[in-house]
């Protein structure tokens, strides 16, 4: 991991590949934009969609007057719900993969056990799996256990990605840190935890918030989970927005303007914690 | 430290062991619960003909255990969908990793403005998914799409690729590449941020274009980064599902029907949850296989090259 963990994209400070000219350096600015303006086209488009009336919603013209008719309509119907049903399965999905997940990845880094590859390697495969070796069984179970269509049977299943996200970042984090403070701490007799609590966690903040926020980006995108084991009352917005394209005629407005208000909270965390992401993408394959 | 002797010192590292022990434990617990038994519960549902509209009959039906893998064994659709998937990942995993690693080289340089530049191009990847396949629909039903209304404009108009069997494929490729080649572009830019001035510079002073380094310098020393990227790009293309879900629908024909779709539409359209548990078994043993098997191969050249 040590290779990206010195390395910042997203900092100007990061280190001058060789010099360029003056010139050049227009040229590359010139090129980079062109490229920014085509490749994020397909995004702006349907940006500008969602403010778009009903009966213009597919003209060309990028001149129009733009309405807020489409986001109005979202608010009857079930589309708010959908809205608050991913709000509460994400937060609670992220909150509880940190209360499990955080002590084991603190324990993990700490403790040699002599499973310790063993669980690596377990936690690498649960990654790999196909969602669908997962909602086969799920979906069965939840008809008998009463969870279909419940936020805490979308929590549950969540926990296959985000206690494997956490316990491998967090390990990560934890790793960085030397152990002389806590051992320090030990020794005048502090416990385990209450070191790991008053000493340890303050210094991995930062990773612990980037942590948070991609558990909680990971369960917001979540669609196929979403899609098969909720039907009405624990639908999520991804889902909420397919119901949209139910119809004779897709309501393109409204599956614009949801589909805009589904991903700002996605945009926003991803920002605040794009330097953390090149980590948690690829959170733990690079340790072997 | 007269005071301290061993057996009370011993203790004392059994306790902190034990704390550690407890604080594992609970997250082993929760794993096991949701991976291993799940897992079991799979295998278990492959086991019998499990059709929900006839649950009486089928669930908990052991008599013939191996019928459904006998049968995927002759199952056309079955071997179509791995083709289709084959197909599918290499293309898609190819070409994030081209055009990741052609934007990486483009704006590999410290300056406000690209840095601004590789920020928006987050965009694409952490979309929800959902989104970037309404996205993509939008672009490529011809009435309504921009593309299909400036090439008609510019005198080439073309037909639609997602109702075009050769094409639909491909429209879906390039949907997922501009969904993930942020996460190549991320990957590599941290590799090509990590190569030394000296070589570069060295080069350069003998006279080295461009390309030469490139070729000879860079692409090297990126290599091992480009393999990382390219397996878990591989990986998590066999996950793809909402844009074949909103794209095609697996169609035209079956043209786009990768395996998690044909799964899942065993089981949610045909409610055939034994036979669609035996296709989800078989791709996580393909899968494994697959992992392991590059794992030998890697093994092996990282011998070979010392």
């Amino acid at each position: 991991m040590s290779m990206v963990n010195s390395v910042d994209i997203f900092s100007v400070r990061a280190r001058t590949p060789v010099r360029r000219r003056r010139r050049q350096r227009i040229w590359l600015y010139i090129a980079a934009g062109a490229l920014l303006l085509v490749v994020m086209f397909p995004f702006f488009w349907m940006l500008q969609m969602s403010f778009r009336s009903m009966d213009d919603i597919f003209g060309f013209s990028l001149i129009f007057k733009p309405t807020l008719e489409n986001y109005g309509a979202l608010r009857t119907g079930d589309f708010p719900k959908s809205f608050w049903n991913s709000v509460a399965a994400s937060v609670t999905s992220t909150l509880l993969s940190l209360v499990i997940g955080v002590p084991a990845a603190y324990s993990l880094s700490r403790a040699r056990f002599h499973m310790q590859n063993r669980i690596a390697l377990w936690i690498l495969a649960t990654r790999m799996a196909p969602p669908i070796a997962f909602t086969i069984p799920f979906y069965l179970a939840y008809r008998q256990l009463n969870l279909q269509d419940t936020i805490t049977g979308l929590v549950i299943i969540y926990l296959t990605f985000n206690l494997a996200l956490v316990i491998w970042m967090m390990q990560t984090y934890f790793d960085a840190i030397p152990q002389t403070l806590e051992e320090a701490a030990w020794v005048d007799g502090c416990s385990v935890w209450g070191t790991f609590l008053r000493i340890t966690l303050p210094l991995t903040a930062p990773g612990l918030a980037a942590t948070a926020v991609l558990c909680f980006i990971y369960s917001w995108n979540d669609f196929f989970f979403a899609l098969i084991l909720t039907r009405t009352k624990a639908q999520t917005a991804p889902v909420a927005i397919v119901n949209f394209m139910q119809y004779e005629g897709w309501e393109w407005g409204k599956i614009a303007a949801g589909g805009t208000l589904v991903m700002l909270p996605v945009i926003i965390f991803s920002f605040l914690v794009r330097h953390y992401l090149v980590r948690g993408l690829i959170a733990g394959s690079l340790k072997e | 430290m007269m005071w301290f002797n061993k057996s009370s010192l011993i203790s004392v590292e059994a306790q902190r062991k034990r704390s550690f022990l407890l604080g594992l434990l609970p997250a082993l617990v929760v794993l096991a619960a949701i991976t291993i038994a799940p897992a079991v519960y799979l295998f278990m549902t492959s086991l019998t003909p499990l059709d929900l509209t006839r649950q009486e009959e089928t669930a908990g039906d052991y008599s013939r255990p191996w019928t459904n893998y006998v049968e995927l064994g002759s199952d056309q659709r079955f071997h179509n969908s791995v083709w289709v998937q084959v197909k599918l990942s290499i293309f898609t995993v190819l070409l994030q990793l081209v055009v990741g690693l052609g934007v990486a080289l483009l704006l590999n340089a410290p300056s406000r403005f690209l840095e601004a530049v590789r920020t928006v191009f987050l965009i694409p990847m952490v979309l929800p998914p959902i989104v970037v396949s309404i996205i993509w629909k939008v672009i490529y039903i011809p009435d309504v799409s921009p593309i299909h209304r400036l090439l008609e404009v510019f005198g080439f108009p073309i037909e639609s690729l997602i109702t075009n069997p050769k094409l639909a494929l491909w429209a879906i490729a390039v949907a997922d590449t501009w969904e993930w080649f942020p996460f190549t572009m991320l990957i590599l830019l941290a590799a090509l941020q990590m190569i030394p001035d000296e070589p570069l510079e060295a080069a350069r002073i003998d006279g080295a274009g461009s390309w030469q380094l490139f070729q000879h310098i860079i692409l090297p020393l990126i290599r091992p980064t480009i393999v990382v990227a390219a397996l878990f790009r591989l990986i998590d293309s066999i996950k793809a599902f909402p844009l074949i879900y909103v794209l095609t629908n697996g169609g035209p024909g079956m043209v786009t029907e990768v395996t998690n779709y044909y799964a899942f539409i065993e089981a949610f359209n045909f409610s055939y949850w034994g036979y669609a548990g035996a296709i989800s078994v078989l791709m996580v043993a393909g899968v494994f296989f697959f992992s392991w098997l590059i794992n030998r191969m890697a093994g092996r050249s990282a011998l070979q090259e010392t």
